[in-house]
This record gives structure tokens, sequence and C-alpha cells, in this order.
């Protein structure tokens, strides 16, 4: 009877296009999506050198600490500056074609033109800044001793830094990872599409289909355990190829933690599938309501776990931490999260149980209501 | 008895769906419920297979007391719901397998039990097709496939020719009664009152919840004062002579509109003799003439004072 059932149910739910395109072929392209949008992103942290002029006259020309500080601020592959070395006539031409950001004149003090205000005009004239205020401390220790020449030159070519960075984990910060763990919870969420017909087809008072089961001689529990059965095997083989096609073809490194990775995919999908079964078990709400419920329930708690807006995830932790715990989107988010920079497994432990109680519950409340054999109404 | 229902009450709030209702099925019968929309037909049927809670009364079928849980009883049982009700993501042969693998288990016996059923139906050159492909009337087909494969020796349908073309619906009537002359025992509801005189051996007319009357169709029938109905297309009918037609022997009532004239008479012989007797000796102009029995919609009318149609 379960191969029997089983059998026709796997068939059912993978030729309905509907449900197979919101829980493999959205996500899928969501992915894609994604990844197009944040490979732009990427580049444009990249740091490019600030085009600059500076103005070739004799006050430049007899500084020659400014001059080795620009051309050492000028080279190499890091470089901060790309220089150029003009006229005050051509340096303004440059300006004015847009062509560098600012230029220099040496003076006393120095001169910087700029025609806007910004980010790489603000980085010139820090380096200004800099670089005035070194000459300045030289000038000023070497008044007061000049014995100190020698260890002076040699602190200065030899910058101690005082603090040192240390990563709390082994892994590399990626703000984009959360993006991506957002979208395999909301895939995973979406699992309830499958869970919802899973009660529509065993409920009577929903669906003709399931009045003709119900006076079928087989129990009900064991009917819609063999057919969540198959929405299961389905729906977290769905997530695999979700899985996969991020990891292997989209190259999105999710850690070395690969098989828990796996392991809260799977407890995910399980909390989708329930999660969708306990909406539909609450009321006699027509087909169509019940899937409205559940993809803006399902987008809502995308959306309060980042899924949009990253802060999202964070003001809600820190204003409404209850909802945290109650939103099965941000709990895969954060399991995931806590597997790729987390070296300890416990807040792991923490968002998996969590997640496995919320299943529970789901999972009770749906045996409770469509334990019942006779209906009211009909 | 095949089936028992004693005593049946079911309230959705104040309306009474069903108000003590009794009725009991024998064996080989098909058995008719005859009724208007919202007469309780259908939550009949409903509480009769426990799908439906109801407030009072008991149902037994095949001498057992009927329960969700009496497997052995649903085993028995084959239905056939009034809205198609079938996967759309299955074939024709693949929902017929399904449903009839609910009941059957034996491999062999549930193929051959499906080619029979497919067979049955006519739905052999249609058994790769998803019902979406299906007309009205081949849905249909596949709807009642799907309730009677696994042979069952009960078999319930519930208005299953709705909405279907007057092909289909005359193919699906041979079938039931096929089905009956197998040996399956069958209710069946309908408010065609015309497909009920047609196949079913007794009838239960509902109202209101409430069983009106019951019996054969000639039973259903004897219990009215109407005998025949004689219809005469006529022309220049006077009042006084209508008048006239009313007071003579037999005749229950005379009504006369659109140059139409309808005469019920009550039972006894000769009374279309006695009405063109009467017309003739009148001089009344006269056309075509029609006589006709009554039927169950008369009965119907004489028992609520309403058309089953209304």
């Amino acid at each position: 009877m379960f191969a029997h059932v089983f059998k026709y149910r796997f068939k059912c739910l993978l030729r309905d296009r509907w449900s197979v395109f919101w829980t493999l072929v959205f996500p899928l392209l969501l992915a894609t999506f994604f990844y197009m949008a944040f490979s732009n992103i990427d580049k444009s942290e990249i740091f490019e050198p600030i085009n600059i002029a500076v103005v070739d006259d004799e006050q430049y020309r007899n500084d020659q600490a400014f001059r080795e500080a620009l051309s050492q601020a000028s080279a190499g592959d890091d470089r901060l500056f790309d220089l150029t070395v003009a006229s005050e006539a051509e340096a303004d031409r440059l300006l004015d074609e847009n062509l560098i950001d600012g230029y220099i004149l040496v003076r006393s003090p120095m001169k910087l033109v700029v025609r806007n205000s910004g980010l790489k005009q603000s980085i010139i004239k820090s380096f200004i800044d800099n670089y005035v205020q070194t000459v300045s401390a030289v000038k000023a220790i070497l008044k007061e001793d000049p014995a100190a020449q020698e260890g002076l030159i040699r602190d200065l070519a030899n910058r101690v830094k005082y603090v040192r960075e240390v990563s709390a984990t082994s892994a590399e910060p990626d703000n984009i990872l959360l993006y991506f763990y957002s979208l395999i919870a909301m895939s995973c969420l979406y699992g309830s599409l499958m869970g919802s017909r899973e009660v529509t087809d065993i409920q009577a008072d929903i669906s003709p289909v399931a009045s003709r089961v119900n006076a079928a001689p087989v129990h009900k529990l064991k009917l819609f355990i063999c057919n969540i059965s198959a929405a299961f095997v389905i729906h977290f083989s769905e997530m695999l190829v979700l899985l996969a096609y991020l990891m292997f073809v989209l190259r999105i490194d999710f850690g070395p933690r690969t098989g828990f990775v796996v392991l809260t995919t799977f407890l995910g999908s399980a909390a989708g599938l329930s999660f969708g079964a306990f909406v539909s078990a609450l009321g006699k709400k027509s087909e169509g309501i019940k899937i409205a419920v559940i993809i803006g329930v399902t987008m809502l708690c995308s959306f309060l776990s980042g899924m949009m807006y990253q802060d999202m995830k964070y003001i809600i932790a820190q204003k409404v931490p209850v909802l945290s715990f109650l939103n099965p989107v941000n709990l895969l988010t954060d399991a995931f999260y806590s597997l790729y920079y987390y070296d300890s497994l416990s807040r792991y432990a923490f968002n998996a149980a969590a997640l496995l109680a919320l299943t529970l519950i789901f999972c009770s409340s749906v045996y409770l209501i469509i334990r019942r054999r006779e209906y009211a109404s009909l | 008895m095949i089936i028992n229902a004693r005593n049946l009450v079911k309230r959705y709030g104040d309306l009474v769906a069903l108000d003590h209702l009794s009725f009991s099925v024998k064996e080989g019968e098909i058995f008719g419920l005859l009724g208007p929309n919202g007469s309780g037909k259908t939550t009949a049927i409903n509480c009769i297979l426990s799908l439906l809670k109801y407030d009072n009364g008991e149902v037994e079928i095949f001498g057992e007391t009927m329960t969700p849980d009496a497997y052995h009883i649903k085993r028995n049982i084959g239905i056939v719901m009034q809205n198609v009700a079938v996967y759309n993501e299955l074939t024709v042969y693949e929902n017929i397998d399904y449903f009839c693998g609910l009941y059957v288990r034996d491999k062999n016996l549930k193929k051959r039990l499906v080619d029979e059923a497919v067979e049955f139906v006519g739905l052999n050159e249609f058994t790769r097709f998803y019902p979406k492909k299906l007309s009205g009337g081949l849905l249909r087909r596949l709807n009642i496939a799907c309730g009677f494969a696994h042979r069952p020796k009960l078999i319930i349908m519930d208005e299953p020719t709705v909405a279907i073309d007057p092909q289909s619906r005359n193919r699906i009537l041979e079938g039931i009664l096929e089905l009956n002359r197998e040996g399956a025992t069958i209710i069946y509801t309908s408010h065609y009152m015309e497909e009920v005189e047609k196949i079913c051996s007794r009838i239960m007319i509902l109202d209101k919840g409430k069983a009106i009357a019951t019996g054969t169709k000639d039973e259903l029938k004897a219990m009215i004062t109407l005998g025949e109905k004689i219809t005469v297309e006529s022309y220049g009918v006077t009042e006084e002579q209508l008048k006239r037609m009313r007071s003579l022997p037999n005749i229950v009532s005379v009504d006369y509109r659109d140059q139409v004239l309808e005469v019920k008479s009550g039972k006894g012989k000769n009374n279309l003799e006695t009405v063109l007797d009467f017309i003739k000796k009148e001089g009344i102009q006269f056309g075509k003439i029609y006589c006709e029995l009554p039927t169950l919609n008369d009965v119907f009318l004489e028992l609520t004072g309403k058309e089953l149609r209304d």
C-alpha cells in the first residue's frame, strides 16, 4: 500500500508544474539573478587608483620629500594614485575634462584643486594632510634634538602597527553569502506549497478528491504519511539540486561543512512542508487563498531575515528578538551563517534545535487537526 | 438489507438538512434518491458514508454499524462523487489504477479490474490522456470508473450525470444498469426525474431533508389522485365550456392557456374518451391531442405543491 500511494503521489507532485516552478525553477532563477547582481557588487568594491596631477613648477621640483612621498603612493599594484606631472594649465584642462579628480599645487600651505567633492577628493586631501603633519612633526623634533635625525629617519622608514587584526574564525567575511542563505531558506519554506497540497488532498471538507480518498478503506494518517513522504523526497531533492547549482555552477563557497549545510537544508525542507501543512489544516478556505497566504508569509519571513534588506535581520534581532526565533527563514539563515563563520557548533545547534521544535509544533498541530475522521460540513 | 438508515438528523445551525430521515436499501436494488437541489440528497449520502457527522440517528451497512474506521465495510463500497474527483496530474489509467489500488492489493487482480473498468466506461482510447484533455462526458465516465473499478457490492452515485451531453448520459445510465445486472446494489441520487424513472427499481422522494414518499415508481404514482393528463390544441374555448368540462365525471382540473387545453383526470378508464366526446359535442375546433400518464414530477407537485425543478 505504501509503495502504491507513494508512487502515485510522487508522480502527481512531479507533474505539478506550478509547484515545481516555485520550489525549483524560481529559486534557480533567483540564484542566477543574485549571482549576476552581486558579481557586479564585488567588482565595484575593488579599489581603483585615483587619477591626480601635480603641477610641475619650481616649488614642486624643490620639495624632494613630497616628490618621494607622491612617487611611493603612485607605485605598485596597490598604489593609491595614478600620477600625472603637468603644468598648471594642463592640470586645469585634465580636471575640466574629468580625466583627473584633482591636482596639487606645492605651496605653503599645500593647495588641492578639485571640481567636485567626494570620496576620491577626500582621499587626496587625507594624503596631503598626513604628509603635512609628518613633515611638521619631523621639523619640530629636529629643532628640539638635531641628534635624533638618524633614528627619526629609521623610524619613518619602519612604521610599526600597534593594532593587529585577528579573525574570530577561519572564514573570510562575505556579506553576499547572507543573500544566498536567505535564498536557500526561502526555497526550503516554499516546500510549504507541497505541504499545503498534501492536507488539501486529504481533507474531505476541502476537495472532492479528498472525499473520495476518505471513503476508501485506508487510514487517513497512514495515507498522509505516505503522501508527505513523497513530497519530502521531491522537495529535498530539489533543494539538493539548488545547493549543487550554487556550489558547483555559481561557485558559491559555503565553507568546509558541506555535510551540515545539507543537514540544515534537510531540516529546512521538513520545516517548510510542515509549515504548509499547518497553514492548510488551519481553515477551510480555498486552495488559492491558502497558497496566497503561504507565499505572502514566506516572503515576509524572508524579508525579515534580510533577503531584500540585509540590515533587517539585525534590526529584528535587536528590536523584536522573539520574532527571530519564530521565523523559520531566519533560523535557517542563522544556522547557515553560524556554520560558515563560527568554529563552534553551539549557535548552529541552537538554530537547528529551534527549527526542529517549530517543525514538531507544526506537525503536532496538523495531526490534531486532520485526525478527525468525520466533518461537520462538506 | 444492504443499508439501513434510521432517524438521521443533520443540522447546519438553524437549517435542518436531514429531518429524521429513515430508509433502507435491499440487495440488488437501484435505489433512487430524488429531490430538488438542496433537498438533502448529498447530505444523506455523506452521512451514510460517515464522511459527515450527523446529530442523531444510525446507519448500518451490510448489517454492521457504519463508522469512519469501518474499513471492512468501506472496502465493499464504491463512490461516485457529484464533483469530478480525480487527480489532474495522473492519466486516465493511472487515476483508475490509483483509486482501485486503495481497495485491492493483489497486483494481478488490480490490473484486471482496471482494464475491465476502462473497457466498461469506453475509455480505451483515452488511457494516456490527462483529465484536462477530456470532454465533460468522458471526464464523468472517468469519475465513475474510479468509483467502481474495485467492483464493490454497493455503489453510491451522487448525481453522476450533471452537466453532460445526452449521449454520454445515456451511456452512463446503460452502464449503471449493467453494473446492477452484474450484482451491484446502487444508490443513485439525482434531480432528473427521467433518469430516476428509467433506472431505479425503488425511489425515495426527498424534500427539505424529509422523505415524503418511498416506493416503486408505480407505487409513487398510485399515491396521487392524478390518473391522466390530456392536452388538446384547441381554439375559441369559452369560459362556459370550461365550466361544463370541469363538471364531467372523474375530471380533476381543466386549464386553458395559449390555445392549449390541459385536462387532468383522476384514476380510471375512458377519461380520454369522455373529454373527446365533450369537445365534439361542444363543436370545439381542435388539433393535436396528447395523453400522458403522471410523472414523478406530478407526484412531487401533488405532495409538496411545487415542481421538482423549482
